[in-house]
């Protein structure tokens, strides 16, 4: 099943994590950087808080937790928004 | 709206394993970018970044190996990897980081130092070189 890259992310207790409405703010403390995020991304990294997975298996952890809107194509869109989480510097390749 | 209790922390949510309360729909299909990096101040020195050096591991601690995490272990630890011969370029740990293999290193090894990498903290040699590299794509 792991075909693709296997993203991870550094564990819960390195970032902090401000609700601001519809927006959150994470500060990651290992690289003294703040990002502004939208959803999914707090969820993605809360699901890679259990451990490195590919884009399939981040997919299941998120289904079980949440109700997800695309479909078949939940694991394409969800591979744009980890791209997008590494290029951020916030989750990695492993 | 201001009440401290809209503020949470994603550390005090369950990990491991436990089902998160707040279950609600997910739109991972977001039409634009999901996440704006403000950067330090520091990251703003970007004539100097490509230059900067990250010495694997800090001065500080040489002779530790490295393990595939990242984590520094005694000199010997199986399955670590011994420090590479000199201090990664700016440009070099940035390719690395995009998923390219440093020089003079495996892709196993790489692997490993481009995990210590991510890891360094404020005050740790290599940091700010580091720090300025994590610039969104582009």
């Amino acid at each position: 099943m792991a075909e693709g890259p296997v993203y991870a992310a550094d564990p819960p207790d390195l970032r902090r994590l401000v609700v601001l409405d519809a927006l959150s703010v994470i500060f990651h403390c290992p690289s003294g950087q703040t990002h502004i995020v939208d959803s999914p991304a707090p969820e993605i990294l809360a699901a890679l808080g259990e451990g490195p997975a590919d884009a399939a298996g981040v997919l299941a952890r998120l289904a079980r937790d949440h109700d997800i809107h695309e479909g078949s194509e939940a694991e394409a869109a969800l591979a744009a928004r980890l791209e997008e989480l590494a290029a951020a510097g916030l989750v990695w390749w492993v | 709206m201001s009440d401290e209790s809209d503020y949470s922390q994603d550390d005090g949510a369950p990990f491991g394993g436990a089902t998160p309360s707040r279950r609600h729909l997910l739109m991972l299909g977001a039409a634009a970018s999901t996440v704006v990096t403000i950067r330090p101040a520091l990251a703003q020195t970007a004539g100097s970044v490509m230059n900067c050096q990250i010495p694997v591991p800090d001065p500080r601690k040489a002779g530790n190996y490295i393990a595939a995490d990242g984590q520094l272990v005694s000199p010997g630890t199986p399955g670590a990897f011994a420090p590479p011969r000199r201090a990664f370029t700016g440009e070099e740990v940035k390719t690395a980081l995009r998923g390219g293999t440093l020089p003079g290193t495996d892709p196993v090894s790489s692997r490993a130092y481009t995990n210590y990498i991510r890891r360094l903290q404020s005050g740790m040699s290599g940091f700010t070189c580091y720090a300025s590299l994590q610039m969104p794509r582009g």
